[in-house]
């Protein structure tokens, strides 16, 4: 049944039709029925997805192409789907992730007057992430990932009459298509470089033949798409603000549709950045600076939502650590990355879980999620809070039990073999490997900060929150269980068998790339292992300590290091500088340039104007009418004439 | 095949007799003007897309059988009026005889022009809707003159006879200047009478470019014509010869062709810098007339460089043109983007961006490959349409509120979602998002572009220049959409009935709409009919190329080989 290619139009196709029903039909005829297409769709697609994933689990690899989208010259570019074992695990946890949220949204949203107008993004929003990892070729893929920003324009902006939250959403749009642009550049490369046709098929085995550096270039380009979308250092300034849409928006934002496609985009491309090894390195300092970077950052946020917010860009930065770490041994690039697709698919289930429920949390306390204002929620919230608590042990890496665990060390392991000695700069690859161990520590320390900042302490309720400070409705915490069993056994299930890897590498890698796979089997390391245990459980250990234990203690700390507070608490000041050093003087330029137009490049054309009547000023007094003066001037005409001819 | 020429002849001269008996009506019979208009536009409408159809049904020789052929590459319209049973593709109606020239009355349809026929149908129908309430006074004189742009906008495109063109060329001046004269804004006579000066200097020149083609030819060929396929042709022939002193001759003639046919197409493209009496006209025009000015009048430039001054002047197109116009195409498209956003009046704001939006169209052309020519011309048909309804949209907006100003407007959408709804659709069809209409342009162009500059030098640099218009693009209207529909609402004090878009309204945009989403999904039935034609030039420019790389004795040997 599921071994009809043409089946693959249905994933994208059955949103997109929920998509165009709601929009039509919504506001007159559905109203506050309007989430049925919504989740009917993704529900279906999710079930397809899954039946997909079987077919392909049993050697099934699909392509369909419907029609040539444009074509003319050399440029042929043709509407095609293709799955393959990357594509099968990326549509089933977009889609899986996706119901839950759709679900989830019922509870959420009820009530809201923009209703039909939520649910039809939403499904726009799942209909552009499924086709993105069905493309076939880099120009349909940009397609989708245009879509995606479009939808996350649209759903970061709901609540449009909000300033800040129209700000985010231009925000989001513009600091994403600046990355889009550096991936448009890097397809139009691959076009002129690596051949007229742009299916991966006949670009990626080009890879290896290309010149280094142009070769490196492509890369480099195609991963500044990834940085935008995937929100990483220095684009990563739209992804904490992108919270001003409701909260299962960011749920589906930073686990299932938007930030995982930069992931995807350089994970797919790995037959490229394999031969790559500069260009891999460049992903992996990037990935592993951001980790480390938003880990310090999320220590001091005060907001809940933001917190999870620079975690989503820290878990990323891991994910690109791996993905830039397979390039010192050549059979490194398959597992290292398994190892990132296995992050984004642990991470897609707890971060969904998290911002879930902090949007309960949220539901709950009428708007607010300041932890300065809330507190001790877990005998008023219960359900919420023991979910959140599995999904705070996945993103800290909880030894064993939790799926970060499993994933998160599978990277550090990538990292570590990465440095080692005689392999290419193995140096900084030992100091990224020191970086993501710390910065697992630092998670652990600022995930269960928050955690308890919420949950534990003196019972804190706001007044906004009024009469409904009490546990979410059921079709909100459904989802939460679902999403927490996942959070929980998706990492042991999956992560010490060898599942996930296996099934990328027979179903993907061994057709995509079967030069960079791994010789041998490849065994967890059992001291680090330990060691990023001890980092995790430190963490937590401290933020027991500190906010718990002893209250105080992280007051007074705050105190004693101001300069290192302020740093965090502001960002590093990255949004101040992006604007002194980019926005501002592109602004002024623009001014600049429209006074220039106007009184300099357009006088010139009034000048221009006016020479005729200058012209003619000039020469109006010879024409004074005094008949004397006229018969002067021919006396003196006629005798300069003379002369001239007499002087020859 | 007699109904096409009827047909052909019928949508050129059509508009000019309900003109006519519009402006006969006299200005107190407005609701009668009104129809007669709005028939005459559905008539005109229909008449596009038959004719559409019935061209696309046409078995055309493809691409690759145009080379074999034995005759150099030339332009071969269809539905010809008056052609004669031997040759469909020329007509047998003459006009006036020059000398030992004929100026005949030479119509056609070929891939180049016929979308732009279209899109000058598609657009006439808004433009008559839009100015329904809006305009009161001289009612008759009004529809008159939007009527008459229509024909002289249709005589423009079908032409192929050089002085037919250029006929239409300058009459299309004149309709416009009332246009904007009369029924403009404050400053209307100002901005009349700067937009007529400006391009009638420009276009002067480029009769004398049109007059120096047609003798260059009668002088080194003894054939006087005036019909553009045949003077193409004549082009292509002599400069295939490989005589001294023929090569010196033509590259003389060129260099002045070109620069002369240049002055008058860049001043209508707009090209940066001669471009600032497009925003002052776009500014004060009525709403009919900034849509018909932005998204048919602005297309003469570049139909005009893509029809004349490239086939006729090849080697001097690619010499001196590519990195000229390249040059000045890129620095357009960051210049109107900048300036385009920080403007406080959206048609100021519309008017530079098209300054951009045209000049990827531009450098698109100019790339002179497959990719490139079809993208300008997919560019030409995105823009107008874009740029059309966004005109459209705006005057929608005005009407309401009497004012453009960005800065007295907040929160929109709470107050006129529907037309919150379709000015973003519209402005993410401008910023090229991928599904509708602008991106296939986009693309096809900056791929025509990069690919040209990446064979030749190894370095895309303004390829890459161009692509930051991407972002640009998106900056100035984003700001705008934020400022004017996002956040609390704010009005303008006014005391004007405001509320969402009527029918009528809606009527004249969702048509636009739908088609920007059609192009986007399926633009290859515009991209087949227009690539034999597409092909010609391209042909055109290749031979120009291998000339430019070769010396002399090579290209014949070349030439030899492949008609061996």
């Amino acid at each position: 049944m599921f071994e009809d290619p043409r089946i693959l139009w249905f994933i994208p196709g059955l949103p997109l039709l929920a998509s165009v029903v709601t929009a039509f039909l919504g506001p007159r005829l559905l109203r506050d029925k309007s989430h049925w297409p919504c989740v009917l769709a993704v529900i279906a697609s999710c079930a397809l997805a899954i039946g997909v994933f079987a077919s392909v689990s049993s050697g099934f690899q699909g392509l369909h192409t419907s029609y040539t989208w444009f074509q003319t010259g050399d440029v042929d570019i043709g509407v095609s789907l293709r799955v393959d074992g990357l594509t099968a695990v990326m549509l089933v946890t977009v889609t899986f992730i996706g119901s839950w949220i759709a679900i989830y949204s019922i509870g959420y949203m009820h009530g809201d007057p923009g209703y039909p107008r939520y649910f039809a993004e939403i499904s726009l929003f799942v209909f552009a992430m499924t086709g993105l990892v069905l493309a076939d070729n880099f120009v349909l893929l940009y397609a989708f990932w245009e879509g995606v920003g479009l939808c996350s324009y649209l759903l970061v902006g709901y609540y449009f009459a909000k300033p800040s939250a129209a700000a985010a959403a231009r925000k989001a749009f513009l600091v994403t298509r600046l990355g889009d642009v550096g991936l448009l550049i890097g397809i139009l490369l691959i076009y002129t470089a690596l051949g007229p046709s742009l299916d991966y098929e006949s670009v990626m085995p080009r890879g290896q033949h290309a010149s280094p550096g142009v070769l490196c270039a492509v890369c480099l380009l195609l991963f500044t798409g990834a940085v935008g979308k995937s929100a990483q250092f220095p684009l990563h300034v739209w992804l904490p603000d992108a919270m001003e849409g409701p909260s299962p928006v960011s749920a589906l934002i930073h686990a299932a549709t938007m930030v995982t496609a930069g992931v995807y985009l350089v994970a797919r491309c790995t037959p490229l950045f394999g031969f790559s090894p500069s260009a891999q390195l460049v992903v992996a300092c990037i990935g592993g600076f951001t980790a480390f970077l938003a880990a310090l950052i999320a220590l001091t946020q005060t907001d809940l939502k933001r917190v999870l917010a620079y975690s989503t860009i820290s878990q990323l930065g891991y994910m690109f650590l791996a993905l830039g770490s397979g390039t010192s041994h050549e059979y490194l690039a398959g597992i290292a990355v398994a190892a990132a697709i296995f992050h984004l698919f642990t991470h897609a289930f707890f971060k969904a879980l998290l911002f879930l429920a902090a949007g309960s949390v949220m539901h709950a306390m009428g708007g607010v999620i300041d932890m300065r204002r809330i507190g001790g929620l877990r005998k008023v919230m219960p359900t919420t809070h023991w979910t959140f608590l599995c999904g705070a042990g996945a993103l800290s890496g909880f030894p064993i039990i939790f799926s970060g665990f499993w994933s998160k060390d599978e990277i550090l392991a990538v990292a570590f073999k990465a440095g080692q000695p005689g392999s290419f700069a193995n140096s900084i690859y030992i100091l990224l490997f020191l970086l993501g161990l710390v910065t697992a520590g630092l998670t652990a320390f600022y995930t269960f900060r928050a955690y308890f900042l919420t949950f534990w302490g003196p019972e804190r309720v706001p007044p906004e929150a009024g009469h409904h400070a009490h546990e979410s409705p059921p079709v909100m915490l459904v989802p939460l269980m679902v999403l927490a069993a996942g959070a929980v056994f998706a990492g042991i299930l999956l992560g010490p068998t060898g599942i996930f890897e296996h099934f990328l590498e027979v179903h993907w890698m061994q057709a995509a790339f079967p030069r960079l796979l791994p010789a041998t089997e490849h065994h967890g390391n059992l001291p680090l292992m330990v060691a990023s245990s001890l980092f995790a459980l430190g963490g937590i250990g401290l933020a027991w300590w500190l906010y718990v234990r002893r209250p105080a203690l992280a007051r007074e700390m705050a105190q004693a290091l101001p300069g290192a507070y302020e740093l965090s608490k502001n960002k590093f000041y990255l949004d101040e500088i992006f604007a002194a050093l980019v926005v501002r003087p592109l602004a002024g330029l623009a001014h600049f340039l429209r006074v220039f137009d106007q009184y300099i490049v357009d006088s010139f054309v009034d000048l221009t104007a006016h020479a005729p009547r200058w012209l003619g000023h000039l020469l109006r007094p010879v024409q004074n009418g005094l008949v004397q003066f006229y018969a002067l001037l021919m006396v003196l005409g006629l005798a300069g004439f003379l002369l001239s001819v007499l002087m020859r | 095949m007699l109904a096409e020429h009827w047909g052909l002849l019928i949508l050129l001269f059509l508009p000019l007799a309900a003109g006519i008996v519009v402006a006969w009506l006299g200005p107190t019979r407005g609701s009668a003007i009104r129809l007669i208009s709005v028939a005459t536009s559905i008539v005109v409408l229909a008449l596009a897309l038959g004719m559409a159809f019935r061209f696309m049904a046409l078995e055309r020789p493809r691409g690759a059988d145009a080379r074999l052929a034995p005759a150099a590459p030339s332009f071969r319209p269809e539905f010809v009026p008056g052609a004669s049973p031997s040759n469909p593709h020329q007509t047998t109606w003459h006009v006036l005889s020059l000398g030992p020239g004929t100026v005949q009355f030479y119509l056609g349809l070929d891939g180049l022009n016929l979308w732009l026929i279209v899109l000058t149908a598609v657009l006439m129908l808004p433009s008559v809707l839009i100015s329904w309430n809006h305009i009161s006074e001289r009612v008759n004189e009004f529809y008159a003159w939007l009527m008459i742009l229509q024909t002289c906008m249709f005589g423009i495109f079908l032409a192929f006879d050089i002085i037919i063109f250029y006929v239409f060329f300058e009459l299309s001046l004149v309709p416009l200047f009332f246009l904007i004269g009369i029924w403009g804004g404050p400053e209307r006579r100002h901005a009349a009478r700067k937009f007529f000066m400006y391009t009638l200097a420009g276009s002067l020149l480029t009769f004398l470019g049109v007059m120096g083609i047609v003798l260059a030819c009668h002088q080194q060929t003894g054939t006087m014509t005036f019909s553009i396929p045949r003077l193409v042709e004549l082009v292509h022939g002599q400069l295939m010869l490989e005589d001294e002193a023929t090569r010196a001759y033509w590259q003389t003639a060129q260099f002045w062709v070109f620069l002369a046919l240049t002055a008058g197409f860049a001043v209508k493209v707009p090209l940066v810098p001669f471009h600032t009496w497009l925003p002052l006209a776009h500014v004060e025009a009525p709403t009919a007339g900034s849509v018909d000015l932005a998204g048919v009048l602005l297309k003469v430039g570049a139909y005009g460089f893509l029809r004349l001054a490239i086939p006729l002047a090849p080697d001097v197109s690619l010499a001196l043109g590519l990195p000229m116009v390249t040059l000045l195409a890129t620095a357009g498209i960051v210049y109107g983007a900048l300036c385009a956003y920080s403007q406080d009046d959206v048609k100021k704001m519309i008017a530079y961006s098209s300054v951009s939006h045209l000049g990827l169209c531009m450098l698109g052309m100019f790339s002179l490959t497959m990719a490139g020519l079809s993208g300008s011309i997919m560019q030409m048909i995105n823009h107008g349409l874009s740029t059309g309804a966004l005109f459209l949209l705006i005057g929608m907006l005005y009407d309401r509120y009497h004012t453009r100003k960005i800065s007295s407007f907040s929160g929109m959408a709470t107050r006129m979602p529907l037309f919150a709804v379709l000015l973003v659709f519209i402005c993410l069809s401008s910023v090229g998002m991928p599904g509708l209409n602008g991106f296939i342009g986009e693309y096809l162009c900056l791929a025509g572009i990069f690919s040209h500059e990446w064979t030749r030098e190894g370095k895309p640099y303004l390829a890459i220049v161009a692509c930051t218009g991407v972002v640009l693009g998106a900056w100035y209207l984003f700001t705008m959409l934020k400022r004017v529909l996002f956040g609390p609402v704010q009005e303008p004090d006014t005391h004007s009935p405001t509320g969402d878009l009527n029918g009528r309204e809606l009527a004249l945009i969702a048509p636009i709409a739908a088609l920007c989403l059609l192009i986007g999904v399926h633009p290859q039935p515009i991209l087949r009919t227009t690539e034999p034609d597409v092909r010609v030039v391209s042909d055109i420019a290749a031979a120009a190329r291998q000339r430019a790389t070769l010396p002399v004795g090579v290209a014949t040997n070349q030439k030899l080989e492949t008609r061996n």
